[in-house]
């Protein structure tokens, strides 16, 4: 495998680089042609500027890229860019441009459309945010990804462009929806509890190896809908670390025998409020 | 050798783990302990001959003044840097950090009022600027102890170049043959960011570009303004004179949608009939509201702050990390890299030490950042000993930046260089250079 990430850091783009003519370079390239992992961090100002012409870039010269079958846009960290203000654009012509392409993740929420989400290859479909509308959502569940073995979703909340509700997400549950997934992640959510527990008896944990609830606000009232499910026993993963369970909750989960991770849990603010005095060093 | 019994003088908080790791250090390299100068007792007005003298054998006291008449004339008030010769048995004066306790912030806050009586304002470096509510005398001494709260930076800071004028002028008075590791008044040119980085741009060592230039902002409203106009729109705001993270935002707005985040560890207690109480927070905060921000960032600014362009720092895998890099009389020894999933790295705010290769630096770049601290020592011709917090930026450019130069930055556990912690690998190089002697 070879994998390229380009990056177009604060320095580089006040020095005038820009991203577009960085990916129209790496496609001149001799190792383009046997490119199969890219990786787009920075743009430059990514709050500012829109992925608008990475799309474009990547459109106009997917023919120098005949291998790639792993992308990435939007690999950057709150260094760069804060997570909810990192501004996409449409970014389904990338998935017409490279019918090859088994992985695909994205990071930032802002304007991001998925708007013709048709692709029978695509395995993996990453989307990593603050907060992930529901326009998406429903670009989502009307697309068609019959290959689509692991979806995973950062939902986010209210504040960063989460503006949705269960009723959105339960679409993409739905039997048959997508046939060969495997790995489901309706993670980083403020209604982590709504999902874990439409989910507890949903017909797609049948078809599941990995359920994947980390990182939201899952509490006990999700927890029990989920140890009260006889489907969840087929799991052979069951993610809920960072989470807001009670001990006696982990303690259950640790001696239930079944493969959850219970890692990472949160305590109430009140505990994190300790403070400390300005000259200590 | 009469001399060479009093190589060292502390002036610090006897006890704490800095003097503790200065005596380690010379009991290892077979010295004789530091005497210990404690700050509680000069801030009571005990003069710093008194001070000496309850230490001293009348002998070794009067040695040392006889030494200082016939002594070299370069170490007044204003010394210049160690010559080779005549070294040999120099008193040798080094300041500790004031920190460490609510009586040592009190008696320095008060020694920041106006009524103090008449004082020295000549090492401040902004010390013609008024500091915004000052407390009496009086209303300091009753100050309370409350974990965190930030009681009057402006005037603490005030207070503590007082100190360091105040104990300049009587050591050259009492002992004027002897030398400042650290001179006091780059202490005090140290301690006040805006001065720091007004020195390390102007000897050339590279440092985050300062929003405004020579107009910089000084409330929320020219922040803003200055931000979008000279599009810098991600910053840090550094209380001038703050220690560690203490009073820093990392600031951004967003110009596409108006959009503002502050991420910092100031926490604001607010009351409906008395001003806002703030302090340092163990846990980083998110401020979003305006309203908020404002009353943050003015009360920040109205003590005095520095802002400068947030350097994407280096990173990978959702952390990033800056480099502390002692350095001592010109050579760059023990260095840690501070590694942390928030813009502020603090070890305190349960940041990750590494070494600086296991944070993802090449051979190349670690030279370039101990190349970078040299640098930024040397704009400060009279001290020796620093830390230096370098960055090294995000993206394919990696280029050096200081961020700070901390003259009490040297305690750091647990790292090692040629064998030793650092307190010893100092007073190795004092020894070398002949600045104090075994």
């Amino acid at each position: 495998m070879t994998e390229v990430k380009l990056a177009v850091g604060y320095n580089e783009y006040e020095d005038g680089q820009r991203m577009n003519t960085e990916i129209e370079r790496l496609s001149a390239s001799p190792e383009a042609a046997q490119l199969t992992s890219l990786i787009i961090g920075d743009w430059g100002q990514a709050y500012e500027n829109s992925s608008d012409e990475v799309v474009e870039a990547l459109v106009k010269h997917s023919g120098s890229f005949p291998s790639l079958r792993k992308l990435f846009i939007g690999d950057m960290s709150y260094e760069d860019c804060e997570i909810s203000w990192i501004t996409q654009t449409d970014l389904s012509p990338l998935l017409a441009a490279y019918p090859e392409l088994q992985s695909f993740t994205i990071q930032g929420g802002t304007n991001l459309e998925l708007s013709n989400l048709q692709h029978d290859k695509l395995e993996e479909l990453i989307i990593i945010t603050g907060g992930l509308g529901k326009k998406v959502l429903s670009q989502i569940a009307a697309g068609s990804l019959p290959n689509l073995r692991k979806l995973e979703l950062y939902l986010g909340v209210d504040n960063y462009g989460f503006d949705g509700s269960l009723e959105d997400i339960l679409p993409l549950i739905q039997p048959g929806k997508f046939p060969k997934l495997t790995y489901l992640g309706l993670k980083n959510s403020e209604i982590q509890d709504e999902i874990a527990a439409a989910l507890a008896d949903a017909e797609v944990l049948d078809q599941l190896h990995t359920l994947d609830l980390s990182l939201g606000t899952l509490s006990d009232t999700g927890a029990e809908a989920l140890l009260a499910s006889e489907r969840i026993k087929g799991l052979q993963a069951l993610n809920l670390s960072y989470h807001y369970m009670s001990d006696e909750m982990v303690a259950r989960w640790r001696k239930s025998g079944l493969p959850a991770d219970v890692s990472d849990q949160q305590k109430s603010d009140d505990d994190e409020d300790w403070r400390y005095p300005s000259i200590t060093e | 050798m009469m001399q060479s019994a009093l190589p060292l003088i502390l002036l610090c908080s006897p006890g704490d783990k800095r003097t503790a790791g200065i005596q380690q250090a010379r009991s290892r390299l077979g010295l004789p302990p530091a005497l210990t100068v404690p700050y509680g007792e000069l801030l009571e007005g005990v003069p710093l001959s008194e001070l000496l003298e309850r230490q001293l054998p009348d002998a070794v006291l009067s040695g040392a003044l006889e030494q200082s008449m016939t002594g070299i004339q370069t170490a007044g008030p204003t010394p210049e840097r160690p010559e080779r010769q005549r070294t040999e048995g120099r008193t040798l004066l080094r300041l500790e950090s004031p920190g460490g306790s609510f009586a040592l912030e009190r008696a320095l806050i008060a020694l920041g009022a106006p009524d103090a009586g008449e004082q020295d304002d000549s090492l401040h470096p902004f010390g013609q600027q008024h500091d915004p509510y000052p407390l009496s005398v009086q209303a300091a001494g009753q100050l309370k102890e409350l974990p965190g709260v930030l009681h009057h930076p402006s005037q603490w800071f005030r207070g503590y170049c007082r100190l360091l004028a105040r104990v300049q002028w009587e050591a050259s008075r009492i002992l004027p043959a002897a030398r400042w590791q650290n001179h006091p008044g780059d202490i005090a040119a140290m301690t006040d960011k805006r001065r720091t980085q007004q020195l390390l741009a102007a000897a050339g060592v590279p440092v985050p570009r300062p929003l405004g230039g020579a107009q910089p902002p000084a409330d929320y409203e020219s922040l803003r303004g200055l931000m979008l106009s000279e599009r810098m729109h991600r910053v840090f705001i550094k209380l001038a004179c703050g220690s560690a993270a203490s009073g820093v935002i990392a600031y951004q707005i967003n110009p596409a949608t108006g959009a503002e985040l502050a991420v910092t560890t100031i926490g604001v207690e607010q009351y409906i009939t008395r001003p806002p109480v703030y302090y340092n927070s163990g846990k980083l905060r998110r401020y979003t509201v305006s309203s908020v921000l404002s009353g943050i960032i003015n009360w920040l600014y109205s003590h005095g702050a520095y802002t400068e362009q947030w350097i994407p720092k280096a990173g990978s895998a959702g952390v990033s990390f800056d480099i502390r890099q002692l350095v001592v009389l010109g050579e760059a020894g023990h260095s840690a890299a501070r590694v942390s999933t928030t813009p502020i790295t603090n070890l305190h705010l349960r940041s990750k030490r590494m070494t600086p290769a296991e944070a993802g630096l090449t051979d190349e770049e670690q030279h370039q950042v101990r190349r970078t601290a040299v640098q930024a020592l040397s704009a400060f011709p009279r001290s020796a000993i620093a830390g230096i917090d370098v960055l090294v930026s995000s993206g394919s450019s990696r280029r050096t930046y200081v961020a700070d130069v901390n003259p009490f930055g040297d305690l750091l556990y647990d790292v090692e260089y040629e064998g030793c912690s650092t307190y010893e690998w100092e007073m190795k190089k004092l020894m070398e250079h002949r600045i104090i002697s075994s």
